[in-house]
């Protein structure tokens, strides 16, 4: 008889698809792929290159938990948590000393306290306005002819900071694109716009208060230059995984793995 | 897949009268054009004096209401838009606006619209949008307006005299602006019938909201922002005071035999400012979880009427109106309440509704989620228009619900 109790997390975001698999309660693999118009078919997708990699069957997992906005369309879920809930459960394992979260996703930014248990206990989200999110930072990317994995570091070699006025994503790609007309320094021109999501992001943290420890998770925490912006305005050293992307599918197979052991 | 109904379920039996109860009164309004004068009117116009001089009163800011809960809104609100007003401007005046103005290119009017007003009264009472709106009908329709004016009510109702005298002129002016209008002198007698009728019927819905407090839930907010309207629009009439008399039966009856909204009531919550008219079944999203939106603070009423003082009825209406305890008042009143009615109703969680186009009861929201969550009590925003229903987004809004919900659920564990 196989003792192996495999539990997945699937987060089905706006920008990518992330899934998580635990083998009685232990990371056993992961996978990010980018969501694509058909969301369920990417669930799918990256469920089943997951399994691939770790040659496991669908009737392997003994549970699936999913979460994300698109959470609701994953037929093969046995349960769907939502994703402030996952990124709340899964930082908390990652650092049980987090009690402040900030989630900088594709579409969104979240600010999260979570208790000593890791349960969820107050948020705040920004889910009306594109600046600072992850689509803002790829379009930003694209305005630069950069990478995405080029903007944080490039930041942090600026030798001023241009101030951005603009809060909004439309707007700040206009001024932005007259910016490096006018021949400002990419560098410098990107260290401003961190320095603007950052004081965005800030608002929204100080809608919950940062008690420590204060972690970021999501796409924007590999971010280098975001993240040190914040931290400067924070006055808090920010923990960041290893592969912040994967924080909410990673709750969502914690509580994949709570229903199994039970 | 047919698409999920939006209107609110309706628990109790009396609630399914409002339909009929409305119907009638827009029919009859309309019938009524040229027999008797027509005043548009914002919600806080006293109907009491309007029906004592045999004005035939409409409340444009309840038809706008309709208009959203019959899914029209984004039609007006695109045509007050063409015709200038920012989507920043109050939902409710953009729909108005967008039905004088909007043309042929407009959703078919509901009811049949509205009828062709003489004159038009607003109430600087809470709502400053209200002004700006009904001087641009003013000015639009070419028609007279009235400006009825009260005093700032700070905490606790402004209770000295002199507000009280100023009440009482700004009401007697009312009066004689509506004397001129109409050619007729107001029956004063007439007036204090209307009055005891509408002091009945306040009561009586005092008596309601007090039965609310009741576990298990007798009556929802789907239940209650719909029963609401026969207090605002027919006060002072029979068929109001039938109709809450009837209310007050039925939840009487189901707090005497425990019947619920749902079959275990695991959390109540309380839901803070206007509903989203066009989607007023995300009352009811709770029940799947256990959990009933037991009682709301916008239309909220703890005190019963004060008795008849004076032999003028004017007079006496200045000091009532002078000593409400409102949530259209003092900031710090209005939390104050809230945090009463989340003591009084045993609520577990709010849903603060910020509804960005209507200042009044945006402004609030902040404050009372500081508040709330200085006690530790679950509270969830989530932003919408109240009447225009583009700005509502089902995946944002269900997210903010159910971790909300995963908060209250996990917090019981």
């Amino acid at each position: 008889m196989d003792d192996r109790l495999i539990a997945a997390g699937l987060d089905i975001g706006s920008a990518t698809s992330k899934v998580v698999l635990l083998e009685n309660g232990k990371l056993l693999a992961y996978k990010i792929v980018p969501t694509g118009a058909e969301s369920a078919l990417s669930a799918r997708r990256v469920f089943e290159i997951s399994l691939g990699l770790t040659n496991l069957c669908l009737t392997q997992v003994g549970c699936i938990v999913a979460t994300g906005y698109g959470r609701v369309i994953v037929p093969f879920a046995h349960e769907t948590v939502t994703e402030l809930t996952c990124h709340a459960r899964g930082a908390h394992w990652l650092f049980p000393s987090v009690r402040t979260i900030l989630d900088m996703g594709g579409q969104d930014c979240k600010a999260i306290r979570c208790n000593q248990d890791g349960q969820l206990e107050n948020f705040v989200m920004n889910d009306k306005c594109a600046a600072g999110t992850g689509r803002f930072l790829e379009l930003i990317a694209r305005v630069m002819g950069l990478s995405l994995d080029e903007l944080g570091q490039l930041s942090l070699e600026a030798e001023t900071e241009i101030k951005i006025n603009s809060t909004c994503a439309v707007f700040a790609k206009s001024e932005v694109t007259t910016l490096i007309r006018e021949g400002h320094d990419k560098r410098d021109v990107l260290a401003g716009l961190h320095a603007a999501i950052s004081a965005r992001v800030y608002s929204l943290l100080r809608g919950v208060g940062v008690e420590p420890d204060f972690a970021i998770t999501g796409g924007i925490g590999k971010n280098i230059g975001v993240v040190t912006s914040l931290e400067k305005r924070l006055g808090v050293k920010a923990l960041v995984p290893e592969e912040p992307q994967i924080v909410g599918a990673l709750g969502a197979a914690l509580f994949a793995w709570d229903k199994l052991r039970r | 897949m047919p698409e999920e109904s939006t209107s609110a379920k309706k628990y109790l039996r009396t609630t399914l009268e409002v339909s009929a109860l409305r119907k009638k009164y827009y029919a009859e309004s309309l019938g009524e054009t040229g027999r008797r004068k027509v005043a548009w009117c914002s919600n806080g116009i006293p109907s009491e004096i309007l029906e004592a001089m045999d004005v035939n009163s409409v409340y444009v800011e309840n038809y706008a209401t309709v208009c959203a809960s019959k899914r029209l809104s984004s039609g007006f609100c695109r045509a007050g838009e063409r015709a200038g007003f920012s989507q920043d401007v109050c939902g409710y005046a953009r729909i108005l606006m967008g039905y004088l103005l909007g043309g042929s290119d407009t959703p078919e009017r509901p009811y049949g619209g509205l009828a062709q007003p003489d004159f038009l009264v607003v109430n600087s009472y809470s709502c400053d949008s209200r002004l700006g709106w009904f001087a641009t009908m003013h000015q639009t329709l070419g028609i007279p307006l009235y400006v009825l004016d009260s005093p700032y009510q700070p905490e606790g109702g402004c209770t000295d005299a002199a507000n009280v005298v100023y009440t009482e002129s700004q009401l007697t002016d009312f009066v004689g602006f509506l004397e001129e209008q109409t050619g007729a002198r107001l029956d004063r007698n007439k007036l204090r019938l209307k009055l005891d009728m509408s002091r009945r019927a306040s009561d009586i819905q005092t008596e309601i909201y007090e039965m609310r407090k009741a576990v298990p839930s007798p009556m929802g907010a789907g239940d209650a922002y719909t029963v609401v309207w026969p207090g605002m629009v027919l006060t002072g009439t029979k068929a109001c005071d039938d109709f809450y008399e009837k209310l007050r039966a039925e939840v009487s009856g189901r707090v005497e035999n425990r019947i619920g909204i749902v079959p275990e009531e695991k959390f109540r919550l309380l839901w803070s400012g206007l509903p989203f008219w066009y989607n007023m079944a995300l009352l009811n999203y709770f029940e799947k979880f256990g959990g009933v939106v037991a009682i709301e603070n916008a239309y909220f009423r703890s005190q019963k009427s004060l008795p008849s003082q004076h032999e003028d009825p004017i007079k006496d209406m200045a000091i009532s109106s002078t000593k409400r305890r409102s949530y259209a008042g003092d900031i710090e009143e209005r939390i104050g309440l809230t945090l009463d009615i989340v003591r009084d109703y045993h609520i577990d969680g709010v849903v603060l509704a910020y509804n960005t186009s209507c200042r009044m009861m945006y402004i609030l929201q902040p404050e009372l989620k500081n508040a709330l969550d200085r006690f530790g009590i679950p509270n969830v925003n989530i932003e919408c228009d109240m009447a225009d229903e583009r700005t509502y987004s089902e995946g944002q809004i269900k997210t903010r619900l159910d971790a909300f919900i995963e908060r209250m659920l996990s917090a019981q564990k």
